[in-house]
């Protein structure tokens, strides 16, 4: 497939580009946090509460003392005077009716009160980690319980269990979107309604590497070096100003490779300002790796949204609006990227892929005495195409409709794009008719009914599932993105940027975007990020939103282009030209006025040849159709997927090997998710039940053998290369496809996820008690 | 991790001197359940003894129609032992399915059993095949061995040197791997000598144990249909968010089926491939 779709604008060589960091990862010569070390480090080790709710009434650490090794103990009386208690939030100051959001303290120890299991209450520094874990052991920490709430809804109830003061009815915020009255119209007039309120559930990244930091204070500048997995620099250096109330100047963040992001690698973490009033005090670079349990229970938990839809329908089968009802879990605290993504995603995106003349949306944010949640893979975009396309599958069944034929009739058409949405946003470009018609040929959606037939003569429940998805990616939250382009005296053209691969490649799409543009082989680009110095000087934006290649990849082309100019007119003086005489191709300067021919390398060798390009994006939308079909072993519950169709519009695509791997990546996540993935909290304890991967049910390799993956594409016309960010988008699609074809091969309306084999068994027996009923 | 004094054992006498000399000692084979407990910081031993280096704890053999494999034997050794292969294919074939390549290159048979984790592998196979287990201090029969969830007829000082298993006509195993974990939500292990048929579960309840309702009905017909209208009682199996005791019972019933399809029509144990 790569092959036959493969874009003729990137060659490197004759070979099929495969990514040029992957050697250096897939042989162990990865530099990952954990990997830096400093002369002279100490350990961190935080004491952790093991209660969900409730009031610290002491804290003694006299006893650490009796452990060799121990140099300091911090609680959260450090954390009040050095004023570290607020974590940064994205989160509009203002919600429905002028509401004003109520952002809760986040002090990096706790002060007075502990609000999930794992919130830090103590930080050990010590010569080795083993002392330090052995001395948190010895601190005695006082607690009077107070009760534990888990469940968001009940969090919003009067009455409930109030986790912070100033958050009265443990509710931030509550934001709307659209237009209420014309809904209820739409609603009230339909000549049907479908209400559906569904689960998005609570999960958690996962990432191979753990949490970890080295930090490091400079006593001459009164400053921070910082070593930890991170999305993007500048976002790190902003988080660690506004937590610890410290000017951006004062962090220099240096990073090589990071093991996974997902969204949960967006946050400056509590323990990272620990570990600075540490590191002044003690004027020693402090060291901390955290454990799989705590990445568990302290890292940012993803999803965990519960969405009603009610869909309004004509006679003819056209929607005529939609609301939407969302309850956004938030755990005990809000994270930087918090509820901000998810309102501001699903807002963008409410009408799906779909007219519908009349949308409201209304959002309540619950805090609860769990981990604190943030943006993951999508960030809102997969959770509500999850609730309108299950919604959709709902309708089609309560009409006894063909879901893919109720879905054709209510696709936004292409000559209406730029479509403007009810709820006030503007799509740029998607042909769902088209893009959908091509997958349903693909996938033989007429044929599907004779594969059922066959399936059940081995006695398996074969069910069908589609989605049509669209979203919003690319805008960043920097003014600008810069790519440094420069060239060497060995004519090697280096790249800086401060957006930070978390594993995306960009060592490979950057280097061919600018080769491209260059006429160069994409060996000579080489591409640097997390660099201290520059993490300091250039403005961009962290790799999260689907959006580098949108904006930090475009810039590379831009800043190539620049560089070609400026090489113009050093090389004008060689070639004794105008610059205007200067021509340039596949690294060579010549002239039609010159015999003489000048290389890349021999212009930079002379003098400097390096330029900063710049650019501005706003959001693309890529958009795709999702088609899969399982097959249930109705004895054990398991779902095996029988075949999985992706046709996605990412607009043009600069390497298919890594869109073909990103692509891969998020539809498995999603999976994950429907199939397993769960975080769960005891209700009456707030203990995480799955602290584990024990409990935590991962998707393995063997449990999706092969996607059928194919293109349908309309260009951005966003930037020069038409490019769409499509990090996320197989995640958003993925979801409802799945769980739509579970649905339809058990032939019920609903099942919340995650859809495990006790689960899946459990709804046939119930099913079958019901036909006996009848 | 606590900190803690590690010795290697060089023979069977000074594993047990060492052990009855230091109250808080463990034993330490393949330590694939102990070092994870250790670094969780939920166990604490005052000295883990290696005994993994001891010649009289090595060894597989057939004799008088017996297998012998020593406790010490890694999961590895017994998947790919010609021995194993011939004598109870099934026994290799389960011990190809335990854990990963990593558990199954360190983790040992003797560990397994003595730990008798409910949903381990190794003791379906010990109780359907009504092995004997060898001890430093006695024999045991495996129907007196498994007395529940960690527990075992083992007392202090006392560890497993070898296990002895009677070689059936045929056998067969079956399990559903946890979607998690990987142990069995519920394994079946099947085994026939002459008219005896011996049906062990491991996963499904705090322990490994027989179904005698499966049992008789097999001993009659050795088909799958002999199962299908009798029930695992649920009562006293596990319940968690992974699983109701009456999908356990049912996965339970579903894996015995399973094993007995595929034993039914195997002549000898030879052919009886566990694949």
């Amino acid at each position: 497939m790569d092959q036959h779709h493969h874009s003729q604008l990137f060659k490197v060589g004759n070979a099929q580009v495969s990514r040029f960091e992957d050697m250096r990862l897939i042989t162990g010569n990865g530099k990952y946090s954990s990997d830096w070390n400093a002369p002279d480090q100490l350990h961190a080790c935080f004491l952790r509460s093991d209660r969900a709710h409730a009031r610290i009434v002491s804290i003694n650490y006299d006893k650490v003392s009796q452990v060799k090794g121990v140099v300091g103990v911090y609680i959260g009386a450090d954390a009040q005077a050095a004023g570290y208690l607020r974590s940064a939030s994205f989160l509009p100051p203002t919600g429905k009716g002028g509401m004003k959001a109520r952002v809760p303290a986040r002090p990096c120890l706790a002060i007075g009160k502990v609000r999930f299991v794992g919130d830090p209450v103590a930080m050990v520094i010590a010569e080795s980690h083993l002392a330090a874990q052995d001395a948190c052991e010895l601190i005695d920490v006082v607690y009077e319980d107070l009760p534990a709430i888990v469940d968001p809804e009940e969090a919003l109830k009067p009455g409930a269990p109030q986790l912070h003061d100033d958050v009265p009815g443990n509710c931030p915020v509550e934001a709307e979107c659209g237009n209420e009255a014309a809904t209820m119209e739409a609603i009230a007039k339909a000549a049907h309604v479908t209400k559906i309120t569904v689960d998005c559930t609570r999960v958690t990244a996962s990432p191979m590497e753990p949490r970890a930091a080295l930090i490091e204070y400079k006593a001459e500048s009164d400053s921070y070096v910082v070593h930890t997995p991170s999305q993007g620099v500048n976002m790190t250096r902003k988080q660690f100003a506004t937590y610890s109330n410290l000017g951006e100047e004062k962090f220099r963040v240096e990073i090589q490779d990071v093991g996974g992001g997902f969204g949960q690698r967006s946050t400056v973490y509590p323990e990272y300002v620990s570990m600075m009033m540490a590191a002044k005090a003690l004027q020693r670079p402090i060291k901390w790796v955290s454990t799989r349990t705590e990445c568990f229970l302290t890292d940012t938990h993803g999803r965990a949204n519960l969405i009603t839809a009610t869909l309004a329908l004509d006679k003819n089968a056209q929607f005529t609006g939609m609301r939407i009802d969302w309850i956004t879990d938030q755990g005990a605290y809000l994270s930087p990227t918090g509820p901000a993504g998810h309102i501001r995603n699903a807002t963008t995106c409410m009408n799906g892929v779909y007219k519908i003349p009349a949308l409201y949306g209304h959002f309540k944010v619950a805090l609860t005495s769990t981990g604190w949640v943030a943006a993951y893979r999508g960030a809102g975009r997969p959770d509500i195409a999850y609730a309108i396309e299950r919604a959709v599958d709902a309708a089609a069944l309560e009409l006894k409709m063909d879901p893919a034929d109720l879905r054709r009739r209510n696709y936004v058409p292409l000559n209406e794009y730029p479509y403007k949405s009810a709820t006030g946003s503007t799509i740029e470009i998607a042909d769902l008719p088209g893009l959908s018609a091509k997958a349903l040929s693909l996938a033989d959606w007429p044929g599907f009914e004779a594969r059922r037939a066959a399936s059940a003569k081995k006695g398996k429940l074969r069910g069908i599932g589609m989605s049509a998805v669209i979203e919003p990616t690319g805008a960043g939250t920097y003014p600008r993105d810069e790519i440094e382009v420069s060239v060497g005296a060995d004519g090697i053209v280096t790249l800086h940027t401060v957006s930070h691969s978390q594993g995306q490649g960009h060592e490979t799409s950057f280097a061919m975007v600018t080769a491209n543009a260059l006429g160069i082989p994409a060996e000579r680009v080489k591409v640097r990020q997390g660099d201290a110095d520059r993490s300091v000087t250039m403005i961009g934006n962290h790799s999260g939103g689907s959006r580098t290649m949108v904006g930090a990849g475009t810039v590379c082309h831009i800043a190539a282009n620049k560089l070609i100019d400026a090489g113009k007119s050093l090389a004008a003086e060689d070639l004794g030209v105008e610059p205007s005489q200067v021509n340039y191709s596949k690294g060579e300067f010549s002239s039609p006025h010159s015999k003489q021919k000048v290389t890349l390398a021999q212009v930079a060798a002379k003098k400097k040849l390096s330029v900063v390009g710049e650019g501005t994006f706003t959001s693309t939308y890529p958009n795709g159709c999702h088609i899969t079909e399982v097959e249930i072993d109705p004895e054990t519950g398991v779902t095996d997927i029988a075949s999985y169709l992706s046709v996605d519009d990412c607009g043009h695509i600069v390497s298919h090997t890594i869109v073909e791997g990103q692509m891969h990546g998020a539809v498995v996540q999603g999976l994950g998710q429907v199939f397993g993935e769960h975080i769960v909290y005891d209700k009456d304890t707030g203990q995480m039940i799955t602290g584990s991967f024990s409990d935590y049910i991962m998707p393995r390799a063997g449990q999706l053998k092969s996607i059928q993956m194919e293109e349908y594409t309309t260009l951005s016309k966003l930037g020069p290369l038409g490019i769409k960010g499509m990090g996320e988008s197989g995640c958003t699609a993925s979801l409802p496809a799945l769980v739509n074809a579970v649905c339809n091969a058990l032939g019920v309306r609903h099942l919340d996820m995650p859809l495990t084999p006790s689960k899946v068994w459990a709804t046939i027996q119930q099913t079958k008690a019901q036909q006996a009923k009848h | 991790m606590h900190t803690f004094s590690y010795v290697k054992a060089k023979s069977l006498k000074e594993a047990g001197d060492m052990l009855a000399a230091h109250a808080d000692a463990k034993l330490l084979a393949g330590g694939m359940t102990l070092i994870p407990t250790m670094k969780a910081r939920l166990a604490q031993p005052s000295h883990l003894i290696d005994i993994a280096g001891i010649a009289e704890l090595s060894g597989i053999d057939v004799k008088n129609g017996r297998l012998t494999i020593g406790a010490a034997t890694r999961h590895v050794e017994v998947a790919k032992s010609a021995v194993v292969k011939k004598a109870i294919p099934t026994l290799a074939y389960l011990a190809s399915q335990i854990g990963d390549p990593q558990v199954r290159n360190r983790g040992t048979i003797g560990g397994s059993l003595a730990n008798n984790d409910p949903a381990a592998d190794y003791p379906s196979a010990a109780l359907s095949l009504n092995a004997t287990i060898v001890t430093n201090k006695r024999e045991i029969a495996a129907d007196d061995f498994f007395q529940g969830i960690f527990t075992t007829a083992l007392g202090a000082g006392e560890m497993i040197v070898k296990i002895v298993f009677p070689i059936p006509a045929k056998a067969a195993y079956e399990k559903f791997p946890h979607p998690a974990s990987g142990f069995a939500m519920a394994g079946s292990f099947v085994s026939q000598d002459g008219k005896a048929v011996r049906v062990a579960i491991t996963g499904a309840g705090p322990g490994v144990f027989r179904w005698k309702d499966a049992e008789a009905a097999l001993g009659k017909k050795l088909a799958a249909a002999s199962v299908e209208n009798l029930n695992v009682d649920a009562t006293d199996l596990n319940e968690d968010m992974h699983g109701t005791k009456e999908y356990r019972a049912n996965l339970a019933k579903v894996m015995t089926k399973r094993a007995v399809a595929k034993l039914a029509g195997t002549a000898a144990t030879s052919k009886s491939s566990g694949k």
